[in-house]
Protein backbone atom coordinates (compact mmCIF):
# COMPACT_ATOMS: atom_id res chain seq x y z
CA UNK A 1 0.00 0.00 0.00
CA UNK A 2 2.46 2.35 0.97
CA UNK A 3 4.36 1.37 -2.37
CA UNK A 4 1.66 2.28 -4.33
CA UNK A 5 0.87 5.98 -2.76
CA UNK A 6 4.12 6.28 -3.41
CA UNK A 7 3.78 5.43 -7.25
CA UNK A 8 0.98 7.40 -7.50
CA UNK A 9 2.33 10.69 -5.59
CA UNK A 10 5.52 10.74 -7.45
CA UNK A 11 3.70 9.52 -10.64
CA UNK A 12 1.31 12.94 -9.79
CA UNK A 13 3.85 15.72 -9.03
CA UNK A 14 7.53 14.17 -8.61
CA UNK A 15 8.01 12.89 -12.52
CA UNK A 16 5.07 15.21 -13.98
CA UNK A 17 5.00 13.85 -17.19
CA UNK A 18 4.91 17.71 -18.85
CA UNK A 19 6.99 19.64 -16.84
CA UNK A 20 9.80 17.37 -15.52
CA UNK A 21 9.53 14.50 -17.88
CA UNK A 22 9.01 16.76 -20.88
CA UNK A 23 6.76 14.55 -22.83
CA UNK A 24 2.82 16.13 -24.31
CA UNK A 25 4.32 19.49 -24.86
CA UNK A 26 2.29 19.56 -28.35
CA UNK A 27 -1.29 19.44 -26.77
CA UNK A 28 0.17 21.30 -23.57
CA UNK A 29 0.59 24.24 -25.97
CA UNK A 30 -1.82 23.79 -28.43
CA UNK A 31 -5.04 22.88 -26.50
CA UNK A 32 -4.64 24.80 -23.62
CA UNK A 33 -6.20 28.13 -24.64
CA UNK A 34 -9.81 27.69 -22.83
CA UNK A 35 -9.96 25.59 -19.66
CA UNK A 36 -13.10 23.42 -21.26
CA UNK A 37 -11.09 22.14 -24.16
CA UNK A 38 -7.84 21.19 -21.81
CA UNK A 39 -10.32 19.44 -18.97
CA UNK A 40 -11.81 17.35 -22.73
CA UNK A 41 -7.93 16.83 -23.55
CA UNK A 42 -6.97 15.61 -20.18
CA UNK A 43 -9.64 13.58 -20.05
CA UNK A 44 -9.33 12.07 -23.06
CA UNK A 45 -5.73 11.59 -22.98
CA UNK A 46 -6.59 9.53 -19.38
CA UNK A 47 -8.90 7.50 -21.14
CA UNK A 48 -6.47 6.37 -23.86
CA UNK A 49 -3.38 6.17 -21.77
CA UNK A 50 -5.24 3.44 -19.18
CA UNK A 51 -6.89 1.59 -22.14
CA UNK A 52 -3.53 1.37 -23.88
CA UNK A 53 -0.73 1.34 -21.02
CA UNK A 54 -3.16 -1.86 -20.11
CA UNK A 55 -3.05 -3.56 -23.22
CA UNK A 56 0.29 -3.24 -23.58
CA UNK A 57 1.19 -4.22 -20.85
CA UNK A 58 -0.80 -7.42 -21.35
CA UNK A 59 0.67 -7.86 -24.22
CA UNK A 60 4.19 -7.69 -23.69
CA UNK A 61 3.71 -10.11 -20.66
CA UNK A 62 1.68 -12.41 -22.60
CA UNK A 63 2.93 -12.35 -25.94
CA UNK A 64 6.51 -11.01 -26.65
CA UNK A 65 8.05 -11.78 -23.38
CA UNK A 66 6.84 -15.61 -24.36
CA UNK A 67 7.98 -15.37 -27.98
CA UNK A 68 11.15 -13.71 -26.35
CA UNK A 69 11.15 -10.30 -28.99
CA UNK A 70 11.07 -8.08 -26.49
CA UNK A 71 12.52 -5.33 -29.28
CA UNK A 72 9.52 -4.87 -31.11
CA UNK A 73 7.39 -3.21 -28.14
CA UNK A 74 7.75 -0.16 -30.04
CA UNK A 75 5.70 -0.69 -32.94
CA UNK A 76 3.95 -2.63 -31.58
CA UNK A 77 2.65 -0.23 -28.84
CA UNK A 78 2.16 2.51 -32.04
CA UNK A 79 0.46 0.13 -33.41
CA UNK A 80 -2.27 -0.44 -30.11
CA UNK A 81 -1.92 3.03 -29.14
CA UNK A 82 -3.34 4.13 -32.80
CA UNK A 83 -5.65 1.67 -33.00
CA UNK A 84 -6.95 2.56 -29.89
CA UNK A 85 -7.63 6.44 -30.85
CA UNK A 86 -9.22 5.67 -33.75
CA UNK A 87 -11.52 4.08 -31.68
CA UNK A 88 -11.75 6.45 -29.10
CA UNK A 89 -12.33 9.04 -31.57
CA UNK A 90 -15.01 6.92 -33.59
CA UNK A 91 -16.85 6.56 -29.81
CA UNK A 92 -16.48 10.44 -29.33
CA UNK A 93 -18.53 11.25 -31.93
CA UNK A 94 -21.25 9.31 -31.56
CA UNK A 95 -21.33 10.03 -27.55
CA UNK A 96 -20.00 14.03 -27.57
CA UNK A 97 -20.52 15.75 -30.76
CA UNK A 98 -19.49 19.21 -28.81
CA UNK A 99 -16.31 17.51 -27.40
CA UNK A 100 -15.23 16.28 -30.47
CA UNK A 101 -15.78 19.35 -32.15
CA UNK A 102 -13.69 21.09 -29.28
CA UNK A 103 -10.75 18.66 -29.78
CA UNK A 104 -11.22 19.10 -33.80
CA UNK A 105 -7.22 18.12 -34.88
CA UNK A 106 -5.87 17.43 -31.71
CA UNK A 107 -7.57 14.08 -30.76
CA UNK A 108 -5.94 12.39 -33.90
CA UNK A 109 -2.67 13.61 -32.86
CA UNK A 110 -2.84 11.70 -29.41
CA UNK A 111 -1.98 8.60 -31.77
CA UNK A 112 1.57 10.87 -31.88
CA UNK A 113 1.54 11.93 -28.49
CA UNK A 114 4.84 10.87 -26.86
CA UNK A 115 3.12 10.53 -23.53
CA UNK A 116 1.06 8.29 -24.26
CA UNK A 117 3.15 5.86 -25.52
CA UNK A 118 5.91 7.20 -22.90
CA UNK A 119 3.63 6.18 -20.29
CA UNK A 120 3.25 2.43 -22.07
CA UNK A 121 7.05 2.08 -22.35
CA UNK A 122 8.34 3.74 -18.85
CA UNK A 123 5.74 0.81 -16.91
CA UNK A 124 8.12 -1.89 -19.18
CA UNK A 125 11.07 -0.63 -18.06
CA UNK A 126 9.72 0.51 -14.51
CA UNK A 127 8.97 -3.53 -13.76
CA UNK A 128 5.60 -2.94 -12.45
CA UNK A 129 2.88 -5.13 -11.66
CA UNK A 130 -0.38 -4.93 -12.77
CA UNK A 131 -1.88 -2.79 -10.24
CA UNK A 132 1.00 -0.66 -10.20
CA UNK A 133 0.92 -0.10 -13.81
CA UNK A 134 -2.82 0.83 -13.07
CA UNK A 135 -2.37 3.35 -10.63
CA UNK A 136 1.35 4.94 -12.08
CA UNK A 137 -0.96 5.00 -15.53
CA UNK A 138 -4.30 6.91 -14.01
CA UNK A 139 -1.89 9.41 -11.89
CA UNK A 140 0.17 10.20 -14.55
CA UNK A 141 -2.89 11.05 -16.23
CA UNK A 142 -4.43 12.95 -13.42
CA UNK A 143 -0.71 15.18 -13.65
CA UNK A 144 -1.11 15.76 -16.81
CA UNK A 145 -4.87 16.75 -16.79
CA UNK A 146 -3.79 19.15 -13.74
CA UNK A 147 -1.25 20.80 -15.06
CA UNK A 148 -3.30 21.41 -18.33
CA UNK A 149 -5.78 22.82 -16.60
CA UNK A 150 -3.96 25.07 -14.30
CA UNK A 151 -2.14 26.29 -17.15
CA UNK A 152 -5.19 26.72 -19.17
CA UNK A 153 -6.61 29.10 -16.71
CA UNK A 154 -3.05 30.85 -16.12
CA UNK A 155 -3.32 31.58 -20.13
CA UNK A 156 -7.05 32.45 -20.05
CA UNK A 157 -6.04 35.11 -17.38
CA UNK A 158 -3.03 36.28 -19.75
CA UNK A 159 -5.28 37.01 -22.67
CA UNK A 160 -6.44 39.93 -20.44
CA UNK A 161 -2.93 41.20 -19.08
CA UNK A 162 -0.80 43.95 -20.14
CA UNK A 163 1.85 41.86 -21.92
CA UNK A 164 4.98 43.67 -23.76
CA UNK A 165 3.46 43.53 -27.51
CA UNK A 166 6.62 41.54 -29.21
CA UNK A 167 5.81 38.79 -25.85
CA UNK A 168 1.91 38.11 -27.12
CA UNK A 169 0.16 34.81 -27.62
CA UNK A 170 2.94 32.15 -27.66
CA UNK A 171 6.50 33.56 -26.51
CA UNK A 172 4.54 34.90 -23.04
CA UNK A 173 2.80 30.86 -22.88
CA UNK A 174 6.32 29.50 -22.96
CA UNK A 175 7.70 31.45 -20.60
CA UNK A 176 4.95 30.50 -18.22
CA UNK A 177 5.49 26.93 -19.50
CA UNK A 178 9.55 27.19 -18.20
CA UNK A 179 8.04 28.87 -14.89
CA UNK A 180 6.35 26.15 -13.85
CA UNK A 181 8.74 23.79 -15.26
CA UNK A 182 11.38 25.13 -12.73
CA UNK A 183 8.67 25.19 -9.90
CA UNK A 184 8.39 21.56 -10.57
CA UNK A 185 11.74 20.56 -10.19
CA UNK A 186 11.85 21.43 -6.90
CA UNK A 187 9.76 18.66 -6.12
CA UNK A 188 12.44 16.52 -7.01
CA UNK A 189 14.00 15.36 -4.05
CA UNK A 190 10.49 14.89 -2.08
CA UNK A 191 10.84 11.31 -1.59
CA UNK B 1 13.81 -18.02 -40.42
CA UNK B 2 14.02 -15.84 -37.29
CA UNK B 3 11.81 -12.86 -38.56
CA UNK B 4 8.60 -15.01 -39.10
CA UNK B 5 7.42 -15.03 -35.46
CA UNK B 6 7.54 -11.52 -34.70
CA UNK B 7 6.27 -10.90 -38.27
CA UNK B 8 3.17 -13.23 -37.20
CA UNK B 9 2.89 -11.75 -34.01
CA UNK B 10 3.16 -7.88 -35.44
CA UNK B 11 0.33 -9.39 -38.14
CA UNK B 12 -1.88 -11.14 -35.91
CA UNK B 13 -2.06 -7.81 -33.54
CA UNK B 14 -2.69 -5.79 -36.75
CA UNK B 15 -5.30 -8.16 -37.71
CA UNK B 16 -7.28 -8.49 -34.28
CA UNK B 17 -7.12 -4.43 -33.83
CA UNK B 18 -8.26 -3.97 -37.36
CA UNK B 19 -11.07 -6.04 -36.37
CA UNK B 20 -12.18 -4.38 -33.22
CA UNK B 21 -12.03 -0.82 -34.98
CA UNK B 22 -14.33 -2.10 -37.83
CA UNK B 23 -16.68 -3.34 -34.95
CA UNK B 24 -16.25 -0.26 -33.36
CA UNK B 25 -17.15 1.70 -36.07
CA UNK B 26 -20.20 -0.06 -37.15
CA UNK B 27 -21.92 -0.23 -33.69
CA UNK B 28 -20.77 3.62 -33.13
CA UNK B 29 -21.83 4.97 -36.62
CA UNK B 30 -22.68 8.72 -36.99
CA UNK B 31 -25.14 9.52 -39.83
CA UNK B 32 -24.11 12.11 -42.04
CA UNK B 33 -25.14 13.67 -45.00
CA UNK B 34 -23.98 11.82 -48.13
CA UNK B 35 -23.15 15.15 -49.71
CA UNK B 36 -20.23 15.78 -47.74
CA UNK B 37 -18.22 12.00 -48.78
CA UNK B 38 -19.44 12.94 -52.81
CA UNK B 39 -17.81 16.68 -52.08
CA UNK B 40 -14.71 15.16 -50.66
CA UNK B 41 -14.58 13.30 -53.86
CA UNK B 42 -13.85 15.90 -55.63
CA UNK B 43 -11.42 17.43 -54.04
CA UNK B 44 -7.88 16.50 -54.18
CA UNK B 45 -7.92 14.63 -51.06
CA UNK B 46 -4.60 15.74 -50.43
CA UNK B 47 -5.50 16.72 -46.49
CA UNK B 48 -3.04 19.35 -47.20
CA UNK B 49 -4.51 22.29 -45.11
CA UNK B 50 -3.44 25.22 -47.63
CA UNK B 51 -7.11 25.98 -47.33
CA UNK B 52 -7.14 27.03 -43.57
CA UNK B 53 -8.69 23.84 -42.50
CA UNK B 54 -7.72 20.88 -40.95
CA UNK B 55 -8.60 18.50 -43.64
CA UNK B 56 -10.53 17.73 -46.93
CA UNK B 57 -13.90 17.07 -45.14
CA UNK B 58 -13.54 20.11 -43.01
CA UNK B 59 -13.49 22.04 -46.65
CA UNK B 60 -15.74 20.25 -47.99
CA UNK B 61 -18.26 20.92 -44.80
CA UNK B 62 -17.32 24.82 -44.94
CA UNK B 63 -18.15 24.40 -48.87
CA UNK B 64 -21.82 23.30 -47.98
CA UNK B 65 -22.23 26.02 -45.80
CA UNK B 66 -21.00 28.35 -47.87
CA UNK B 67 -18.51 29.69 -45.53
CA UNK B 68 -15.33 28.77 -47.96
CA UNK B 69 -14.83 28.99 -51.37
CA UNK B 70 -13.64 26.40 -53.63
CA UNK B 71 -10.40 28.92 -54.61
CA UNK B 72 -9.18 28.61 -51.18
CA UNK B 73 -8.56 24.90 -52.41
CA UNK B 74 -4.40 25.12 -53.63
CA UNK B 75 -3.73 22.04 -54.77
CA UNK B 76 -6.77 21.24 -57.23
CA UNK B 77 -6.75 21.08 -60.71
CA UNK B 78 -8.28 23.30 -63.12
CA UNK B 79 -11.04 20.59 -64.61
CA UNK B 80 -11.52 18.97 -61.07
CA UNK B 81 -12.37 22.95 -59.64
CA UNK B 82 -14.65 23.59 -62.85
CA UNK B 83 -16.75 20.28 -61.98
CA UNK B 84 -16.91 20.40 -58.11
CA UNK B 85 -18.21 24.81 -58.91
CA UNK B 86 -21.04 22.89 -60.93
CA UNK B 87 -21.48 20.46 -58.91
CA UNK B 88 -22.05 22.90 -55.64
CA UNK B 89 -24.07 25.34 -57.96
CA UNK B 90 -26.80 22.68 -58.27
CA UNK B 91 -26.88 21.24 -55.17
CA UNK B 92 -27.17 24.84 -53.66
CA UNK B 93 -30.27 25.48 -56.35
CA UNK B 94 -32.11 22.14 -55.27
CA UNK B 95 -31.90 23.15 -51.80
CA UNK B 96 -33.85 26.09 -52.70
Amino acid sequence: MENLLMIAFSAFIIENIILTQFLGICPFLGVSRKRSSALGMGMAVIFVMLISSTVTWLLFKYVLEVFEIQYMRTIVFILVIASLVQMVETFLKKVSLPLYKALGIYLPLITTNCAVLGVAILNITKEHNFVEMLVYTIFIGLGFLFVMYIFSMIREKLDFSPVPKAFKGVPIALIVAAILAVIFSRFGGII
Amino acid sequence: MEIIIPALVLAGVGFILGLLINFVSKVFYVEEDPTIDEVVDLLPRYNCGACGYPGCKEMAIALLAKESKVLQCKPIKKEAAETLDEFLKEYFQKSK
